[in-house]
C-alpha cells in the first residue's frame, strides 16, 4: 500500500509545469524510507555514515531509538583516531554531539589540530570551513577571523569551482563581517545554476553540490539570494531526487529540503490528494496545501480560491471564483464539484500562489434506445428490427445466415469510450466495434457471412464503458444462431499439442479359409480312387505269380526313393535329399535294369516256347 | 597455491549459482521498485548483475562464449541499448539456447518492439494501455488502465504457473500484446477479459482496436524449438514491489484480496522462463523382443516388443523421476504405423508392448513428448523390420489336406500299381489265346 504513495509523489513530480507551487512533497512513506536508510548507516562501522544517518534523524524531527545510539557510540569511539581528516574529525564531534555520547570521542586536542588548520595557508576552502566548524562545536571562538577571511579569499582565486563556493559560503557565515567578500559572489552562483526543461533548477556536480549551495545560500537570508520561482525550481529538483539511497545524498537531501522550507521563499505544494475523480455522491474534490515537508503553511494560506474550472472537451469555463472549505486537516481543502460528467481544467489560488490541476468528475450513463434485427447483405428487403430496452432480453433467438447482416443500433445518453457489440459461442469471441453516427447514436452493421467462422449459436452482448461513467455494464441482449454455408472456413488448422489419437495398426487378414470338414470331405474324395482301386483288386483278385525273389531290391529301392520324398517334405532340405538319392537312385535304376531284363529274357523264352507250339500243331 | 584457491573458489561459486543473469534498467530506481522479485530470484541463487539499458559497456558474450545464461530487460522505454547489445545480438542469444524476460510498458520502446516481432509478438501502439471499464482496481487512477485479472484467465498449464485455483486476483498496468494464434511455439501465459481492449485512453476510438477482449494477450512467453524461453510481458508494473504488496480489490465489486496474486505469478514465471520448470530429458531406451532382455540385431516382423523409456525432469536443481499419463510411442516409417500411450512403470520409467506391424521396413521407436510449458523431449531409435524366412511360416495346414492326400495316394498308387504291373500274370490272355 506504502509503496502507492511514491509512486504517486514521484508521478507528480514528473509532471510539475505551474509557476508558484510544487505538485509534489516529501510524502510520510519517502520520510518513513530514509528513516529506514538512517537507521541502517547508523549501525555502519564508519564514521561519515554514522553522521549522516544521525543528521538525518535529526531533519526528520525523529529521535534515535536507544539502542541505537549505544551501538553508534561504541562505533564512533572505536573508530575514532586524532590523525583522521579535518572533515572526518569534524563529523565524529557532530555525530557525538547529536547523538548525545559525551566522551566517546576525545576532544583535548582537537582544538589545537582545527587551529593549525586555521592558520596554514595551504588549507582548502573545504578544510578550513570543517575547521571552523569544529571549533564552533567544541564552544570555542574563531581565532583570527580576518587572516582566515584572507585566506579563504586567497584560496577562491586559485580554485573557484562551485564546491569550494559552497564551502565559502559555510565558512563565510561563521566569519562574521570578515565573510563579507562572498555576498558579492552569491548573484555569480545563482547565476551559475542550470535550468532543466523549465521545471528543475540545480548546480553541476549533483545532490551533494546543490544542496551544499542552497544551505549555504539561505544562511545570508538578509541577501534575499533565491527568487520565489527559483525556489520552487530548487523544490522540483530535491523531489526528484528523493529516490536516493544513500545515507549521504539522504542527509544532503534532507538538510537542503528543511533550509528551503524554514526560508522566507519555501515552496508551496498544491496537489491532488486521493482520488482524481469525483461523482456526483461524493462531489468534492481534496486539495492539499503544504510545504515541501508536507506540513501545514503558517500563516495559513488565505484565500484559498478556485479561479475557474475549465472543461477540456470544449473549453468552457463552468466555474468561477469559488472558495474552497477547510477539510478534515490543516492541509486539506475541500472543492465541491458537482458539474457535468468529464474532464476539467482547475485554475487554483492558494494566496499569492497558484496552480492548474486536472480532475474528473464521473456520472452514468443509459442506454435510451436499442434496436436489433437482421438485414439482407444485398440490401433487397427491408431490415426487421426489434427494440428492445435495458436490461431486458430478446424475445426469441434471432435466425441468420450468410446473406445476411446483423444491425444493431442504440443510443446513449452521453459519448462513451468502449461501445462494443460481442458474439460469442463457448471459448469464440468476436467483438465489433459499434460506429458512432452522430448526436451519441451508435450503429453496428456486422456481415456474418464473412465476420464469423462457423455455424454456431452465439450469445449477443454490449459492453458499454468509459473512465467517466460510473456504470460501465455488459449486457447480454440474446441469441442469434447463424448457418454458414461457405466450406472454406470450416477448415480452421488447429494446434494440438495434448496427446495424439492412437493408432492400432491393422495386420493383414488372413485368407478365408474353408471349414476342416469340407478339407476332409475333399481328402477323402482325393484317396477313394486309389482305395477304388485297391477294393476291385481286392475283389477280382490279383495274379502275381510272376513274382519273383529277383524283384525285391528294386521295390525297396523305389520304395526307399518314395520315402525319401516324404521325409524331403517333413524336414529334410535339397542338398541332404539329393545327397541320399543319388545311390538310393543309383541302385534302383541298376536293381530295375537287372529285373526288366530278366523279365524281358523270360518273355522271349515263352514266345519261342508258343512258336514251337504252333509249329508242332 | 594461489590458483588452488581460486579454483576452489571457482567450484563454490558454480556449485550454488543458478545463473549468471543480466538485468537491464531504465533506472537504478527500477532496482528499488522491484527489489522484492529481484530478491526471489536472487534467493534463489541466480547471480544478477544490474546494468543500466544504454550502458555503453554492456556486452552479452565474450571470446565467442556468453557471460550470461538468462537476460532480464526491466527498461520498457529504452530506445537502443548500449554497447554491443542490439536486437540482433538478443536475437543470437536466445537462438543460443539464452532466456530473456522483457518487461514493457505502455512507452515500449522500439528496439523492444523489435525485439518481441523477432520472437512472435507484437507490442501494441505507444500510448496504448490496456483498458477495461469493468475490471479495473479501486486504486486505479481514473483511466481504468489498472486491471484486476482473474486467475482464470491464466494459462491452463500448471508447469508454468503451477495450480490456478490457490491463486489471488493480479493487477495489470501496461499495454497489450498480440500473438498469432497458429503460431504453436507462442503461449499467452495471462490474457485480459472479453471485456478489455488496448488502445489510448484520451483518443476516441476511430479504429478497431488492435488487441480486442480475450485476444489481448498480457504476458506471452516463448518457448522456442531450441528449449530457449522468452517471457514478454506489456506491463513492467506487473513485477513491481508494489504491485507485489498491495491489496486487489475490483472496482464494481466481486474479485478482492488481501494481497495480489502477482508474487506467486510473477515467481512462477520467472521459474519458468529461467527453465527451473518444466525442462525434461530422457535419461535411457530400451528395447527388445518379449521375454528376452537385450534388443536383437533385427526384428521380424509381428514380433512382440517391449520398449521402456526413461524420463527425468529438472526440479529444484536436481534432475528426478518425471510422471505423467500422457506419454506417447510412435513406431515410425515415414509414417507412424501404431501410436500407443506408453504405461508410467513409476521411477520415470515409461514402458509399451505391442506387436510389431506385418511391413518390414526400417522403422524409428519415436517419442515426441511436446507439451505446454515443457521443454520438447524427442526421441528416436532406429531398428530393421524383416520379412519372415521360409521356415517361419506355417506347416500342415487343414484346407491343403486333399492336397497332400492327392500326392501320397499317387506315391502309394505308383508304388503298388509298379508291383501289379510287373508281376502279374495274364490268365485271361493266355484262355482267350487258347
Amino acid at each position: 500500500m506504502t509503496a502507492k504513495y511514491l509512486i504517486a509523489c514521484l508521478l507528480f513530480n514528473v509532471v510539475t509545469l505551474s509557476f508558484g507551487s510544487i505538485r509534489g512533497y516529501i510524502c510520510p512513506y519517502t520520510q518513513k524510507k530514509f528513516l529506514e536508510i538512517a537507521t541502517s548507516a547508523l549501525k555502519e562501522q564508519n564514521i561519515s555514515n554514522i553522521y549522516l544517518g544521525a543528521n538525518s534523524y535529526t531533519f526528520l524531527n525523529k529521535p534515535v531509538p536507544q539502542e541505537l545510539t549505544k551501538s553508534s557510540c561504541d562505533q564512533l569511539k572505536k573508530l575514532f583516531k586524532p590523525d583522521l581528516e579535518i572533515e572526518i574529525v569534524f563529523q565524529s564531534v557532530a555525530a557525538q554531539k547529536l547523538l548525545g555520547c559525551n566522551g566517546a570521542v576525545p576532544t583535548q586536542n582537537l582544538a589545537k589540530q582545527a587551529q593549525d588548520i586555521l592558520q596554514s595557508d595551504k588549507s582548502t576552502v573545504a578544510e578550513l570551513r570543517y575547521a571552523a566548524e569544529l571549533l564552533i562545536l567544541l564552544g570555542q571562538q574563531v581565532p583570527n577571523v580576518a587572516k582566515i577571511g584572507q585566506l579563504t579569499q586567497v584560496q577562491l582565486k586559485s580554485d573557484d569551482s562551485l564546491l569550494s563556493l559552497g564551502h565559502a559560503l559555510h565558512l563565510a557565515v561563521l566569519l562574521g563581517n570578515s565573510g563579507k567578500f562572498v555576498t558579492e559572489r552569491i548573484e555569480d552562483i545563482v547565476v551559475q545554476a542550470d535550468e532543466v526543461d523549465g521545471k528543475i533548477l540545480q548546480w553541476e556536480g549533483g545532490l551533494s553540490t546543490t544542496s551544499l549551495i542552497i544551505t549555504g545560500l539561505l544562511k545570508f537570508p538578509d541577501a534575499n539570494p533565491l527568487t520565489a520561482v527559483q525556489a520552487d525550481k530548487l523544490g522540483n529538483y530535491l523531489l526528484s531526487r528523493t529516490v536516493v539511497q544513500t545515507p549521504k545524498g539522504i542527509s544532503n537531501l534532507l538538510s537542503a529540503t528543511t533550509a528551503l522550507a524554514a526560508s522566507k521563499v519555501s515552496p508551496v505544494a498544491i496537489l491532488v490528494s486521493g482520488s482524481k475523480s469525483v461523482s456526483i455522491d461524493n462531489p468534492n474534490l481534496k486539495i492539499q496545501v503544504s510545504d515541501i515537508f508536507g506540513r501545514a503553511l503558517k500563516p495559513v494560506p488565505s484565500p484559498v480560491v478556485a479561479q475557474s474550472a475549465t472543461r477540456i472537451a470544449d473549453d468552457v469555463v463552468v466555474l468561477a471564483r469559488q472558495a474552497l472549505t477547510a477539510g478534515s486537516k490543516a492541509t486539506e481543502f475541500l472543492l465541491p464539484l458537482k458539474l457535468e460528467p468529464g474532464y476539467y481544467k482547475i485554475l487554483l489560488n492558494v494566496g499569492s500562489h497558484s496552480t492548474t490541476l486536472n480532475a474528473r468528475v464521473l456520472g452514468p450513463v443509459e442506454v435510451k434506445s436499442f434496436e436489433i434485427g437482421l438485414s439482407d447483405a444485398d440490401g433487397s428487403s427491408a431490415p426487421h428490427l426489434e427494440k428492445l430496452s435495458y436490461p431486458n432480453l430478446l424475445s426469441k433467438r434471432l435466425q441468420g445466415d450468410s446473406g445476411q447482416n446483423l444491425l444493431v443500433k442504440f443510443t446513449l445518453s452521453r459519448q462513451v469510450h468502449q461501445a462494443f457489440v460481442r458474439l460469442s459461442a463457448g471459448k469464440k469471441e468476436i467483438i465489433f466495434v459499434a460506429g458512432q453516427e452522430s448526436n451519441n447514436q451508435y450503429k453496428v452493421e456486422a456481415d456474418l457471412g464473412q465476420e464469423l467462422p462457423i455455424s454456431d449459436v452465439f450469445v449477443i452482448e454490449l459492453i458499454i464503458g468509459d473512465s467517466i461513467i460510473t456504470n460501465p455494464f455488459l449486457w447480454v441482449v440474446g441469441e442469434i444462431e447463424v448457418k454458414i454455408t461457405s466450406a472454406s472456413s470450416l477448415a480452421t488448422p488447429k494446434i494440438n499439442r495434448g496427446p495424439k489419437p492412437e493408432i492400432i495398426h491393422m495386420f493383414r487378414q488372413p485368407d478365408k479359409r474353408p471349414a476342416t470338414f469340407v478339407s476332409l470331405f475333399f481328402t477323402v474324395l482325393t484317396v477313394s480312387p486309389l482305395l477304388v482301386l485297391l477294393i476291385l483288386w481286392g475283389k477280382i483278385g490279383v495274379n502275381l505269380s510272376n513274382f519273383t525273389a529277383r524283384a525285391v531290391p528294386f521295390h525297396l529301392g523305389f520304395g526307399a526313393i518314395l520315402g525319401l520324398f516324404t521325409l524331403f517334405w517333413l524336414k529334410l532340405d535339397m542338398f541332404t535329399t539329393c545327397a541320399w538319392l543319388i545311390p538310393i537312385g543309383g541302385f534302383t535304376f541298376f536293381t530295375g535294369h537287372r529285373l526288366l531284363r530278366h523279365m524281358a529274357g523270360n518273355k522271349k523264352a515263352e514266345k519261342c516256347f508258343f512258336v514251337l507250339v504252333r509249329i508242332k500243331m | 597455491m594461489k590458483y588452488l584457491i581460486f579454483l576452489i573458489f571457482a567450484l563454490v561459486i558454480g556449485a550454488k549459482a543458478q545463473g549468471n543473469t543480466l538485468v537491464l534498467l531504465d533506472n537504478q530506481v527500477i532496482k528499488e521498485t522491484h527489489s522484492l522479485f529481484f530478491k526471489s530470484l536472487q534467493d534463489r541463487g541466480y547471480s544478477l548483475v544490474f546494468k543500466i539499458a544504454d550502458d555503453a559497456s554492456l556486452n552479452l558474450s565474450k571470446y565467442g562464449e556468453y557471460l550470461y545464461e538468462n537476460l532480464i530487460i526491466f527498461a520498457p522505454s529504452v530506445v537502443e541499448f548500449g554497447g554491443n547489445l542490439n536486437v540482433d545480438t538478443v536475437t543470437q542469444f536466445i537462438d543460443n539456447g539464452g532466456n530473456v524476460l522483457v518487461a514493457g510498458s505502455e512507452v515500449t520502446g522500439d528496439v523492444l518492439r523489435e525485439l518481441a516481432s523477432e520472437v512472435g509478438f507484437e507490442v501494441d501502439e505507444e500510448g496504448a494501455f490496456v483498458i477495461d471499464h469493468l475490471n479495473y482496481d479501486i486504486s486505479d487512477e481514473g483511466q481504468h488502465t489498472k486491471l484486476v485479472i482473474s486467475s482464470e484467465n491464466l494459462i491452463d498449464a500448471p508447469v508454468i504457473i503451477g495450480s490456478k485455483k490457490g491463486i489471488a486476483p493480479l493487477l495489470y498496468q501496461g499495454t497489450g500484446i498480440l500473438v498469432d494464434s497458429e503460431n504453436p511455439l507462442v503461449l499467452p501465459l495471462i490474457t485480459a477479459d472479453s471485456t478489455a481492449y488496448s488502445y489510448q485512453p484520451d483518443h476516441p476510438i476511430k479504429e478497431y482496436p488492435h488487441a480486442i477482449g480475450r485476444d489481448t494477450v498480457l504476458i506471452a512467453g516463448l518457448q522456442a524449438r531450441n528449449n530457449a524461453r522468452v517471457v514478454f510481458s506489456g506491463s513492467i508494473s506487473f513485477f513491481s514491489d508494489e504491485y507485489f504488496t498491495s491489496s486487489v480489490q475490483r472496482a464494481l465489486g466481486g474479485l478482492k484480496a488481501e494481497k495480489s496474486g502477482n508474487q506467486d505469478v510473477a515467481t512462477a514465471i520467472s521459474q519458468w522462463v529461467f527453465k527451473e520448470h518444466g525442462r525434461l530429458r530422457v535419461k535411457s531406451v530400451q528395447h527388445h523382443k518379449a521375454g528376452e532382455k537385450t534388443p536383437p540385431q533385427d526384428y521380424t516382423i509381428m514380433d512382440d516388443v517391449v520398449y521402456k523409456i526413461g524420463i527425468e525432469i529438472y526440479d529444484n536443481g536436481k534432475w528426478t523421476a518425471f510422471s505423467a499419463n500422457d506419454v506417447q510411442l510412435e513406431f515410425v516409417r515415414i509414417d507412424p504405423f501404431v501410436r500407443t500411450t506408453l504405461k508410467n512403470n513409476g521411477n520415470g520409467i515409461y514402458e509399451a508392448k505391442f506387436k510389431i506391424p506385418d511391413v518390414y521396413g526400417v522403422y524409428q521407436f519415436k517419442v515426441d513428448y511436446d507439451r505446454v510449458g515443457y521443454t520438447r523431449l524427442y526421441s528416436t531409435t532406429q531398428v530393421s523390420v524383416r520379412p519372415l524366412q521360409h521356415t517361419q511360416y506355417e506347416r500342415f495346414i487343414d484346407c491343403a489336406y486333399p492336397y497332400y492326400a492327392g500326392a501320397f495316394s499317387m506315391m502309394l498308387g505308383v508304388f503298388v500299381f509298379s508291383i501289379v504291373f510287373l508281376h502279374m500274370k495274364d490268365d485271361d490272355k493266355k484262355s482267350k489265346h487258347e
